[in-house]
């Protein structure tokens, strides 16, 4: 489905991606986790050529995506984003139906009425008409979800979907994450949320500093982590102050 | 000052009556048809400056530079009296000889020539405020669009453009305005606008404060009904609420 093939990524010195290798199968789901600044936002935006990639090659499906990915293979790849991005002079129900009828070629009364069933989906149907700016973060990010399967896709990417969210607005937007990985959609996660990782993911990859450190099934990573990193990592995420409080 | 008589009538009858209503008809057409134009030639420099390729954005970019620092008055001279004749002798004949066009007159030579230098002129003004909107607008939503499969210049038309004049609408009001008023400037080159015709009055009468006040109250008034239509316009484009995200 997903094939990373020796990908190399540098911007300007720094070397973001180094020498990935990578298989994701249909339908699997794979949690991404590493330290800020490990390369795991830049490995996903890799995949729809949000970023392009200096050496090596990827193929989804089978098919080799252009340095500069085109909008058409595009389409295929849903993509959610930690600060939401819908567009904001646009309604709920638009955000999700621009893209089908100006790229689909769906009349608006189809649109819309795809658009409702994926709003129903992600349980904001009484919120179609309101504007971003009149959601909560936690709804905009559904409604985000909602506007990334819009136009069908084989894939969905997750780039830190809960980070920007107040804690009792994750809940939702986990929820909504959780039935899609249920649904078959082959998904590729960079999260910190461990809970979701370790119940919904079918494997954890574990990356820092543009390498992958570690890959496993979620009860093998969190139970026995091999690697020093991953153990440090995993070590910070559960008692942060201790650790800080340690190393002052 | 104390032998001047006060007298209304000599700017709000008769001839200087006709003259005044002609000149104001003249300077509402030279603000619409060049507000048009500008307003078309400022996307096209702005899709220009926003290109992949560096020879479009480079040709953008020299285009403002050059029209926003060089004075208006210079360029309608220039126009006027080289660009005319750059054109071939049978265009500048056809242009001074007076014509009908589905029984409305041609415009003459010397409106056309204003409407094409404030044209000019005011698309390198707008198009950068209209720059400055897109600047506005987070690269987010160009991730968003290019995520979903929108390519660079359906990004711009169907998300960051909209997004990016809301922002820019209110200076580009004052572009327009600022159009209007650099209007009288086409008087330079008899173009037969609001201020050639105030100027006439005042030769032909000597009611220089009568002639130049009731001038000065058609350009305000003009301006404040061009500032409106335009919050209208705006309204009317723009409306959903607030654009700014929680």
């Amino acid at each position: 489905m997903i094939e990373f093939k020796n990908v190399d990524k540098h911007f300007a010195d720094l070397h973001v991606l180094q020498n990935i290798n990578l298989k994701v199968a249909k339908g699997e789901v794979v949690v991404v986790c590493g330290p800020s600044g490990s390369g795991k936002s830049t490995l996903i935006r890799t995949i729809n050529g949000l970023e392009p990639i200096n050496g090596g090659e990827i193929l989804v499906d089978g098919q080799a995506i252009s340095k500069r990915a085109r909008p058409a293979e595009r389409q295929k790849i849903g993509f959610v984003f930690q600060q939401f991005n819908l567009y904001p002079h646009l309604s709920a129900l638009q955000n999700i139906t621009l893209a089908p009828r100006r790229l689909g070629g769906l009349s608006e009364d189809k649109a819309n009425a795809e658009g409702l069933d994926l709003l129903a989906q992600v349980g904001l149907v009484e919120k179609s008409r309101h504007y971003p700016a009149q959601l909560s973060g936690g709804q905009q990010q559904r409604v985000a979800i909602a506007r990334a399967l819009a136009m069908k896709p084989r894939i969905l990417l997750f780039d830190e979907p809960t980070s920007a969210l107040d804690p009792e607005m994750i809940g939702e937007v986990l929820s909504v994450m959780k039935s899609l990985a249920h649904g078959g959609i082959t998904m590729m996660v960079v999260t910190h949320e461990m809970g979701f990782a370790r119940e919904v993911s079918d494997r954890v990859l574990f990356i820092d500093q543009g390498r992958i450190l570690e890959t496993a099934t979620p009860q093998a990573f969190f139970k026995h982590p091999v690697h020093p990193r991953a153990r440090q990592f995993l070590q910070q995420l559960q008692s942060p102050l201790h650790l800080a409080e340690e190393s002052a | 000052m104390i032998h001047y008589h006060f007298d209304w009538s000599a700017v709000l009858s008769g001839a200087p009556l006709h003259w005044i209503v002609s000149g104001l008809w003249v300077t509402f057409n030279l603000t619409i048809w060049s507000g048009v134009l500008a307003t078309l030639l400022a996307l096209l420099l702005l899709g220009m400056r926003l290109s992949a390729y560096r020879g479009l954005r480079w040709i953008s970019a020299c285009y403002v530079t050059l029209f926003r620092n060089t004075p208006l008055a210079v360029q309608l001279l220039f126009w006027y009296f080289g660009g005319l004749q750059c054109l071939p002798g049978s265009w500048r004949d056809w242009l001074n000889t007076s014509h009908q066009l589905g029984g409305v007159h041609f415009p003459s030579t010397e409106v056309l020539v204003g409407v094409w230098a404030l044209t000019l002129f005011s698309a390198a003004f707008l198009s950068e405020e209209m720059r400055a909107g897109v600047r506005a607008v987070s690269n987010g939503q160009f991730d968003a669009a290019h995520s979903q499969g929108f390519s660079h210049w359906q990004s711009l038309r169907w998300i960051v453009l909209p997004q990016a004049l809301r922002y820019a609408w209110q200076p580009l009001i004052g572009q327009y305005l600022s159009l209007m008023k650099n209007s009288p400037l086409t008087m330079s080159i008899a173009v037969t606008e609001l201020l050639y015709q105030t100027n006439q009055i005042e030769s032909f009468n000597l009611h220089a404060i009568e002639a130049y006040a009731v001038a000065t109250l058609l350009y305000l008034l003009l301006g404040l009904l061009l500032s409106l239509a335009l919050q209208q316009l705006g309204k009317g484009m723009f409306v959903s609420g607030d654009l700014h995200v929680k």
